[in-house]
């Protein structure tokens, strides 16, 4: 069997850590490969090595049956390697050939050639049905444009072998959908794909086989036609996974969470980057607010928490206008709140767990008494929640919180405001970056609370999330509440098109 | 049972005897050369050794009750490792300088450095003591601002402020003096406070409310600060004859509070007592209060603390205040002093500056400041010394610059000393492995 | 255990190996006051004369810094001077007084040499002086060569005059008053009309140079003023740039600063040199003298304008001479303070500086 690329056996060390042992994985050409693990399983420690950022310690790395050192990025490139990052690497006000030649110029007599560069992207676009306009500017074109940029930036650099790292975080159902094609394409013209990815559907569309990583070990590779979605979890996780959400219907009851024409202005950009808004969430039931990220969620949820001012319109929360209230009275009158970005609102890194869990409480009477810290109280508070929600660390409640697992930073995050037992609960993409078995576990608990007679309010970037737990779902979109559906009746299909903003319903 | 005994034989022992060789080292073998009182410095020399004895004694009961310790994962120990690291890195440069500059006398010349407040045993020790406090203060401001998150350049201003107002009321309230002398001198030292908290609170407001950088607020207000001690002391206390300000009344002065009778012959006198009592203070503040945790949370990270509900205006100005009122504290200590005067120069007065390094080697830690600062008045009093041999002040100046420079420079080794630690306890690693790669990639 | 060896190794390399180390003696000692030795000013003059003298005679000499202003501190320089073999300590400037007055009863054996200053308790409303045979102090006429300065300059053809302070302190008024006295005598022997400007008789209120002092003298160049005598130390400095800027002159102050800048017509000089020189003859001579204050002018060579290195147009060495002899023997009797100087002019159509600017208490 002819391979393309293949990694032996590779170890790769950090102080303390074995970030990959005894790796091996072995790309066909024209294939398309999944790397599947969860956070931390070792995934981007493999890639970069083959991407030359890291030097291995064991194993050989072979490029089409030759041993190779590759040392750096650009030895990746010369051997036909490239990736598609995460996060994009181009420069906005710079057009599609301007981002896709840089770095890799072609000059005569100290002049760009551009008009060379631009055939060979159209026909490149031609070829691959990417249908990117070469001329235009970045900062026109959508997301999922711009990930096609990307592709062709490695097309042109003539990559043979393409490197997706997590590429569908970002997109819409409809550019999944245009991705797996482009992908399958690529394949069927000889290029060979390595997908990184924790999302098993995905694999099971478009991958021929699968290579599974759990905490830095290499588990085995399968073949995904023949194997279960079920049993690859498995593999990743290490245990039995449940994919069905449970949960019984809801009984909404009172109203808790009243919005009001709510409209938060942007001075940076002179608009309106949330505008209208009029919502309510019920006790008992969970609320969810979908939408493509950077459609005015993170500004409604901060104007509702308030960490932001709105322009206008009105908050109400149990029958009581909190509008102008600080974030100390909103969090007293009965706000709970799983910010969207742990590490920038979420938690203080360099505090201690059981520090962090009170970061609302401080001041209780619980935990202080004439202006002291009640230390027992502190622990305790940090043993029974630890116990509880079953956060895992290093050194119990006394680690940093800087040194925990993006899962378990999580759950000390809901723990907390689930133990504060509010009203409201609200949770901005509370599965974020969390592997399987910690989102499984997040959406119990939501649905527990909802189950507790609270009322919880989920903004969601993912549709499996937001066609799972939800009882109702609201999309957003530029701002604007564009539809109200009911996941039993709405396609995803149908919920996409809302959020690209191709279809609204007159309110 | 019988090694429990002997366990606890040997931890004492270790204690007892460590104690009583730094005894015999520094107290004994110089008194056999000097005909000084040799029943007071061996009174003074049991009662040091008897402390260093006690510190050892629990340094090693702590070693044998956590034998599991991991020192890669004490914050402390990979902290204090870095200072330590850095102060070594700082002490070779000193010596490379020494070398390059009069290679005869470089090493003596360094082990006199190194000696610092130890020359002239309990003389110089009161005197390394006595010239550190103004810098251990003005480093807790610089520092206690840096825990919430602010950089308080303008300690050197709030000091000034203090230091006026100190001497103001030393020379014009002598009245209260008649009183009770502490009261005057209290009543000054508070003040001072109270000045330099209320000229500290001035960028803590603006940066609150109008979202002007602190560190520019600040180090303009230092000049505002000197221009306008200028005119105050020519204004009002201005000794015309000699071009300073008027002598403090006696009861204005520093009390010596005793030290005199360890430390004879120094220069020590009470500041030290208060440098201590606001080293505990702040350090209870910011370790075990309500108020600490805000502080701290909004100088980790001031989004979260807003997340949290927490008032990061008011705290800021808080901080501020604290912050400016221990550097208007510094400066009342520094010229309640017979015989010191404030004068109205153009200078801005630069122990304030000093304080940022001392802040920086100490960890921004009330007690790691208090050390720091003590390691300053050691290597001073040192170069004070080395003047005895073919140095010149001017180099000896820059010895000490280089020194300090290095340390708080070579805070950076910190990581370095993490990692070694972590090699030699690799097996007590756990947590997981850590996705650093793409985000190395991402760059 | 081996680690402990290496602590115990470390230790008496440290303190033990230290003591065996022979150190220097140097008898000849020097305390910087608050500036540094190249302050260009006390501690300069000073210095240099040491290390010539010094220099001629195969003497050691060395001087200290001490750890901050304070009479404690100078008080420990000393010690440490001593200690480091001084036999005869050179401290100048005023601000040793209280130190020296402790110093010469705790070194009886010890020689001082204290410029510009008389050793006194360290109180400021009980000034009790006290002079020990061992300490010398040495004070200089000031006035006198305030008042060279203004008689060079105004016979030189200047008549337009302004004249900065570092500080109001007594031996920085003398100079003012003596160049005010200087002035108007040679414009009277000249019967020329010279004039001080309007606000051109300030103290700076600091002896280190600034932008501000700058500016100010810069302003009153291109107001009309066509000489500034700086007695403002390094302040100084400052004129001079102004003065560059301006193509104008400046008169320099203590110490022969004419290399400092183009613009130095020339200073007037105390003899810091000279009369350190002299106390340390005496000194080796065994014949040195205490207990009294020396004062320096004209009669014993304490004052003088540089004429090698002075820009004159007119102004010669005769013409020095000769004012020089007329304060050497009397004829001319140069004022001190202010009241004097009114009855040194006497003549009330004068339009000279105030008393309270010349006292500096305008602020």
């Amino acid at each position: 069997m002819e391979y393309i690329i293949e990694m032996l056996n590779i170890t790769k060390e950090f102080p303390g850590i074995k970030a990959n042992d005894n790796v091996t994985l072995q790309l066909k050409k024209g294939e398309i490969h999944a790397l599947l693990g969860e956070n931390g399983a070792g995934k981007s420690t493999l890639m970069s090595v083959l991407f030359g950022l890291y030097r291995q310690e064991e194993g050989i790395i072979k490029v089409r049956g030759e041993e190779v050192v590759i040392d750096s990025p650009n030895d990746a490139n010369d051997y036909g390697i490239g990736m598609v990052h995460q996060h994009f690497k181009l420069v906005h006000n710079f057009s599609v050939v301007e981002n896709i030649v840089l770095g890799f110029e072609d000059t005569q007599y100290g002049f760009m050639k551009y008009e060379e560069a631009t055939e060979k992207i159209a026909a490149l676009s031609e070829k691959y049905k990417l249908k990117v306009n070469p001329k235009e500017l970045i900062s026109n074109i959508s997301v999922g444009m711009q990930q096609r940029v990307e592709i062709l930036k490695m097309l042109y650099r003539d990559a043979e072998i393409l490197i997706f790292d997590e590429p569908t975080a970002v997109l819409t159902p409809q550019e999944i959908t245009e991705l797996m094609s482009i992908m399958k394409d690529l394949a069927s013209e000889g290029k060979s794909i390595i997908l990184i990815t924790h999302k098993l559907k995905e694999i099971k569309e478009v991958a021929d086989r699968c290579s599974v990583l759990r905490k830095g070990k290499y588990i085995g590779t399968v073949d995904v036609k023949t194997t279960s979605v079920e049993k690859m979890a498995e593999m990743m996780v290490g245990r039995e996974v449940s994919f069905v959400v449970n949960k019984v219907d809801s009984k909404p009851t009172n109203t808790v969470l009243e919005v009001n024409d709510l409209s938060v202005y942007n001075h940076r950009l002179a608009k309106d980057v949330v505008t209208d808004v009029s919502f309510e969430v019920k006790a008992g039931e969970i609320l969810c607010i979908a939408g493509i990220e950077g459609n005015g969620q993170t500004q409604l949820i901060e104007a509702i928490t308030g960490l932001r001012n709105p322009s206008k319109g009105k908050i109400v929360l149990n029958s009581e206008d909190i509008t102008h209230c600080t974030v100390r009275n909103r969090n007293l009158a009965g706000v709970s709140h799983i910010p969207e970005d742990r590490h920038k609102h979420g938690l203080v890194l360099d505090y201690s767990l059981e520090q962090n869990l009170i970061i609302q409480t401080y001041f209780d009477k619980k935990f202080q008494s004439r202006g002291f810290i009640k230390f027992d109280a502190m622990r305790d508070n940090a043993v029974t929640l630890i116990e509880k929600f079953d956060i895992r660390s290093g050194k119990g409640a006394t680690t940093s919180a800087r040194s925990m697992s993006g899962g378990n930073q999580q759950k000390v995050i809901v723990a907390r405001e689930i133990d504060r037992d509010t009203d409201l609960l609200i949770a901005v993409q509370p599965t974020r970056g969390l592997d399987v078995g910690a989102i499984e576990y997040i959406h119990k608990q939501l649905i527990a609370q909802r189950d507790a007679g609270k009322a919880v309010l989920l903004v969601s970037l993912e549709l499996e999330e937001v066609m799972n737990v939800s009882d109702r779902i609201i999309v957003m979109y530029e701002g604007e509440v564009v539809g109200e559906f009911d996941p039993k009746v709405v396609t995803e299909n149908e919920l996409g098109l809302y959020m690209a903003g191709s279809k609204r319903s007159d309110q | 049972m019988v090694e429990k005994i002997k366990n606890y034989f040997i931890t004492n022992y270790l204690g007892i005897s460590t104690g009583f060789s730094l005894f015999l080292f520094i107290f004994i073998i110089p008194q056999l050369f000097e005909d000084s009182d040799l029943i007071i410095s061996l009174i003074r020399g049991i009662i040091f050794s008897i402390v260093v004895g006690y510190l050892v004694y629990k340094f090693l009961l702590f070693r044998r009750n956590n034998p599991n310790f991991v020192p890669s994962e004490s914050k402390l120990v990979v902290d204090a490792g870095g200072s330590l690291v850095a102060i070594i890195v700082g002490l070779l440069f000193g010596l490379l300088l020494m070398l390059l500059v009069n290679p005869g006398q470089a090493f003596y010349g360094f082990s006199i450095i190194l000696r610092g407040g130890l020359n002239r045993n309990f003389k110089s020790l009161g005197d390394m003591i006595f010239f550190s406090v103004p810098i251990i203060l003005t480093g807790l401001s610089v520092a206690f601002a840096f825990r919430t998150g602010l950089f308080n350049i303008g300690a050197t201003g709030q000091l000034t402020m203090g230091a006026f107002v100190a001497v103001f009321i030393g020379v014009e309230w002598g009245a209260l003096g008649e009183i009770h002398p502490l009261l005057h001198w209290g009543t000054a030292l508070l003040f001072a406070m109270i000045a330099g908290g209320l000229f500290g609170a001035i960028p803590g407001l603006l940066k609150a409310y109008r979202n002007v950088n602190e560190v520019v607020a600040s180090i303009m207000l230092n000049y505002v600060a000197m221009y306008l001690n200028t005119m105050l002391i020519v204004a009002y206390i201005y000794n015309r004859d000699y071009a300073r300000a008027l002598d403090i009344e006696e009861t204005a002065i520093t009390p010596i509070m005793n030290l005199d009778l360890i430390f004879p012959g120094s220069a020590i006198n009470g500041g030290i007592v208060v440098a201590v009592i606001v080293v505990i203070i702040l350090h209870i503040i910011l370790n075990k209060t309500t108020f600490g945790y805000e502080l701290k949370a909004v100088g980790f990270n001031r989004n979260a603390s807003k997340y949290a509900g927490m008032n990061s205006k008011r705290n800021i100005v808080y901080a501020m205040m604290i912050s400016g009122a221990v550097a208007g504290l510094a400066g009342g200590l520094m010229f309640l002093v017979a015989g010191k005067h404030l004068k109205p120069e153009n200078i801005l007065i630069p122990e304030g500056f000093t304080g940022i390094a001392i802040s920086l080697l100490g960890l921004s830690s009330p007690i790691g400041v208090l050390l720091a600062g003590l390691f300053y008045g050691s290597l001073q009093q040192g170069g004070y010394y080395l003047q005895l041999l073919n140095f010149t002040p001017e180099i000896i100046d820059i010895i000490i610059a280089v020194i300090i420079y290095a340390s708080a420079l070579g805070l950076v080794l910190q990581k370095f000393v993490k990692m070694i630690l972590k090699r030699k306890f690799l097996e007590k690693e756990d947590g997981e492995p850590q996705d650093l790669a793409v985000e190395g990639s991402d760059e | 255990m081996k680690k402990l060896l290496l602590v115990v190794a470390a230790l008496v390399l440290v303190f033990g190996l230290g003591a065996c180390s022979k150190v220097d003696e140097y008898e000849i000692a020097m305390i910087t006051d608050s500036g540094g030795i190249d302050d260009e000013s006390f501690n300069q003059g000073t210095w240099e004369g040491i290390v010539e003298f010094a220099e001629d005679n195969d003497l050691t000499y060395k001087y200290y810094k001490p750890l901050e202003v304070s009479d404690a501190a100078y008080l420990d320089t000393i010690a440490l001077a001593i200690e480091g073999g001084a036999k005869i300590v050179v401290t100048p400037g005023y601000l040793f007084e209280t130190s020296i007055y402790e110093a010469q009863d705790l070194y009886p054996d010890v020689y001082f040499v204290l410029i510009d200053g008389v050793p006194h308790e360290p109180w400021d409303d009980d000034t009790a002086f006290n002079t020990a045979d061992n300490t010398l102090p040495i004070l200089f006429n000031e006035h006198e060569a305030g008042f060279l300065a203004g008689y060079a300059a105004v016979i030189d053809g200047y008549r337009n005059l302004g004249f900065t302070g570092g500080m109001a302190v007594p031996a920085v008024v003398k100079f003012g008053v003596g160049f005010i006295a200087g002035a108007y005598y040679a414009a009277a022997k000249l019967d020329v009309d010279i004039v001080f400007g309007d606000d051109t008789y300030h103290y700076f209120g600091d002896f280190a140079p600034s932008d501000n002092f700058k500016n100010m003298a810069s302003s009153w160049y291109t107001t009309g003023t066509e000489i500034i005598f700086s007695a403002a130390g390094g302040a100084g400095a400052s004129v001079m740039a102004a003065a560059a800027d301006n193509s104008a002159m400046m008169i320099g102050v203590d110490i022969d600063q004419a290399d400092q800048s183009d613009t130095v017509l020339t200073s007037a000089m105390k003899q810091l040199g000279n009369a350190v020189q002299q106390a340390l003859q005496a000194y080796i001579d065994g014949d040195f003298v205490g207990g009294a204050a020396s004062f320096k002018g004209a009669s014993n060579d304490g004052v003088a304008l540089p004429m090698d290195t002075s820009r004159f147009a007119t102004f010669s060495v005769a013409q020095y001479d000769a004012i020089y002899a007329l304060l050497v023997d009397g004829t001319v009797v140069v004022p001190a303070d202010y009241a004097t100087l009114v009855t040194f002019l006497d003549d009330a159509t004068l339009d000279y500086p105030s008393q309270a600017e010349v006292e500096g208490t305008t602020e």
